[in-house]
């Protein structure tokens, strides 16, 4: 399950020649493994060492194997990691899933939606949504990978809580919520450019063009 | 019993009476500051010093630079040349900008030797923000502000 | 103009803006008016938006540490717990026992701080003017003992990864008894002042009521679910820093109106000083800081952990990519979400009803803008 740092060896052609130059080339140019801060130390002849991944273990329960019967192929892993399961599942039965959820395992509160990006992956958005049931006392997550551009149904009509934080993740990353009653800017000004979450801008842009035009400041900083 | 409460107000006299019984002097809680300084406590975290050894004059930063690497927002620098008598590292200029300080106490914590300290001086102000980044002397000596007679 | 009658109205569109006494903050709230009769709001936020999640993954585990305090400045001490018990359960460290208890009876005393500021703003809303000086004069107490403990008052930065950065002071145990036995009249004061007053509670019963149900679909925690009937509390349902070993109840009322989260809000600050009342006198010997290396590495991994703020369920996200930097930290803030139920809550009442409803949402806009 290492999908946390997908060195995307398996389906996309080595992106890594192109992107790996980036961490100051530690030695050997293999970088193979377009990922980040495990380098394999300056041993230049020493083997590329894998991209650590999480170590989860698989989680097998009650309510596990209810999913995985229900969604079966949509459902790509189940597994829990310090004691907190999550579950991955494709992109468009993440709904249905949060629908049986709620109806069937009495998952009624939708505690968060968020996102992860990880920009060298071809999926490179982590959608995750964690969920709460009251009479179970337990807690769940479940995420999902997407692709740039691409646009989820929104969570709105399942659980009215995801208003407001779906329209957060359009503010923070850029994703559409595909059906959302409201989708617009929550947190910065509506007119502004830009998705700050996103790993490829730094902390330091700032949209300098509206800045110019509605503070009068003529740089951000 | 409840029509005559509500046509004599008691709810509201009864408030009205907490009101009154606080108008007695002991219970004036107002600081007049510039008069009277309030007495912060010990581990109040207010202007920054840097310490000096009492004994030779000589100041006690080891020029680590741990502080620096603590701060959140960078805003310490240090430098020091080194001192091929004695091998070791000797400070030359430190500079921290107080205008970004969050006085968060990180620095404190990291210097091993306790040289720098967070005071419980408070009173910091300026009339220009470069009197706001304080220099190695500013920092050992501490802010002065101008005392007023009341 | 054409034919209109002289009495015909129609909708008006009137802005509650940024700068107003009564938004606890700087929020904006369009209101859609009917007369004086609200038909929807638009809550617009966002002012005092500073980025926290993206300096969250520019600074070191530690270095983050300050930054926590400033979203929910009013009750900076929750905060800060609830960052370090993310961070300790990524890595996976054991917080000794003493720091445990410590961390209880500080973040206790938070909650009375952040309640009673509550209060007093809350009450000066509805035009009380009195118990916002009494409520701040019992806060001052409180923030004495959170200076003498950290340095600061506010924004305290008082735990830090792993257990203590302070032992306690001298003296500690018997300031805490001390305002144990000196608070407890005092809420019996707001209680007389305000709980049986004509005027609150005609401005407050049958307010902004919202059901145990809608609460649940909005995603509202803490007192407001409380005041609806729900029987919820993290610190019963998932304890936390040892709140399994202390004896308190959990108020709820039925009707989710205004009213009832004012009463259920001074029966937590009440219970707060139970908890304080038992964690003082049980304050066991040993270290302060668990195993923690000096330099802050989880493993790649990601958790969740939330804890039960003064506000709601304010919950942590840190998604970690093995290096000492988080790879993504989300703040799940209850003041965010409980105000999405703003719409829902002020539908047909007055404009004088938004007041208290903004009110008795308890929101702080740092939290709720980040």
């Amino acid at each position: 399950m290492a999908d946390e740092q997908k060195p995307g060896g398996s389906e996309a052609p080595p992106p890594s020649g192109s992107e790996a130059p980036k961490p100051a080339a530690k030695p050997a140019a293999d970088a193979a493994k377009a990922a980040p801060p495990k380098p394999a130390a300056a041993a230049h002849p020493a083997p590329p060492k894998p991209p650590a991944t999480m170590a989860a273990t698989p989680w097998d329960s009650d309510l596990a194997r209810d999913l995985k019967t229900h969604f079966a192929e949509s459902i790509t892993e189940t597994s829990t990691y310090l004691g907190q399961s999550f579950l991955v599942a494709k992109p468009d039965s993440v709904i249905p899933i949060l629908e049986y959820l709620k109806l069937e395992a009495d998952f009624d509160y939708l505690v968060d939606v968020t996102a992860v990006d990880w920009p060298k992956r071809a999926e490179r958005f982590d959608l995750v949504y964690i969920l709460y049931s009251f009479s179970r006392n337990e807690r769940i997550r479940v995420k999902t990978h997407i692709a740039e551009g691409f646009k989820p149904e929104t969570a709105t009509g399942v659980h009215l809580t995801a208003n407001w934080l779906e329209r957060e993740v359009y503010d923070m990353f850029g994703i559409e919520f595909a059906g959302h009653p409201d989708l617009r800017r929550i947190l910065l000004p509506e007119e502004w450019q830009g998705f700050p979450l996103r790993k490829d801008q730094s902390i330091l842009k700032q949209d300098d063009r509206w800045v110019q035009e509605n503070l009068g400041i003529p740089s951000g900083q | 019993m409840s029509l005559l409460k509500k046509v004599f107000l008691v709810d509201l006299f009864q408030g009205l009476w907490v009101t009154f019984r606080n108008q007695h002097p002991k219970y004036i809680y107002t600081e007049q500051y510039p008069a009277e300084r309030p007495k912060v406590a010990e581990r109040y975290r207010g202007a920054p010093r840097l310490n000096i050894n009492p004994d030779n004059g000589e100041t006690l930063c080891i020029a680590c630079n741990l502080c620096a690497l603590a701060c959140p927002e960078t805003l310490i620098v240090v430098t020091s040349e080194r001192n091929e008598a004695t091998k070791r590292k000797e400070l030359t200029t430190f500079t921290y900008d107080t205008s970004r300080c969050m006085f968060c106490g990180l620095c404190e914590d990291a210097c091993p030797v306790d040289a720098l300290e967070l005071t419980q001086d408070f009173e910091m102000a300026t009339y220009t923000r470069e009197g706001q980044i304080w220099d190695r002397q500013t920092l050992e000596e501490g802010p002065k502000p101008t005392q007023y007679k009341c | 103009m054409s034919e209109t009658t002289f009495l015909d109205s129609t909708e008006l569109v009137l802005n509650m803006g940024p700068q107003h006494p009564s938004t606890h903050g700087v929020l904006r709230v369009i209101l859609k008016l009917d007369g004086e009769k609200v038909l929807g709001t638009d809550c617009v936020i966002g002012y005092l938006h500073r980025g926290v999640e993206k300096i969250g993954e520019n600074r070191t585990y530690a270095q983050f540490n300050p930054y926590v305090d400033r979203m929910d400045y009013v009750a900076a001490i929750s905060n800060g717990l609830g960052y370090c018990l993310a961070v300790e359960k990524l890595l996976s460290v054991e917080v000794p026992a003493r720091a445990q208890c410590v961390r209880v009876i500080l973040t206790e005393l938070n909650r009375i701080a952040s309640h009673l500021l509550w209060l007093g703003t809350h009450a000066l809303d509805i035009g009380a003017i009195t118990p916002v000086f009494y409520c701040l004069r019992e806060r001052e107490e409180a923030l004495k003992i959170f200076e003498k403990y950290c340095g600061a008052r506010l924004t305290t930065h008082a735990f830090r990864i792993g257990g203590l950065q302070y032992e306690t002071y001298d003296g500690f145990e018997q300031d805490i008894r001390d305002f144990n036995k000196w608070f407890l009249p005092k809420v019996d004061e707001y209680e007389e002042l305000l709980t049986n007053n004509r005027i609150w509670v005609g401005r407050l019963k049958g307010v902004g009521i919202l059901s145990g149900d809608e609460c649940k679909e909005y995603g509202v925690t803490g007192p407001v679910l409380r005041a609806a009937g729900v029987k919820w509390d993290i610190r019963k349902a998932l304890p936390y820093s040892g709140y399994e070993k202390y004896e308190f109840d959990i108020p709820i009322r039925e009707n989710g109106d205004t009213y009832d989260r004012y009463i259920v809000r001074m029966q937590e600050m009440r219970q707060s000083v139970r908890i304080m009342a038992q964690a003082v006198e049980a304050i066991p010997e040993g270290p302060i800081m668990g195993k923690v290396g000096k330099v802050i590495k989880p493993a790649v991994g990601e958790a969740y952990v939330s804890i039960e703020a003064p506000k709601g369920e304010l919950g942590y996200y840190v998604v970690s990519d093995g290096s000492t930097q988080p790879y993504r930290l989300r703040v799940r803030p209850p003041s965010f979400v409980n105000l999405q139920a703003l719409d829902r809550m002020v539908a047909g009442g007055l404009i004088a009803d938004v007041v208290a409803i903004i009110g008795t949402l308890d929101i702080v806009l740092g939290e709720v803008d980040r």
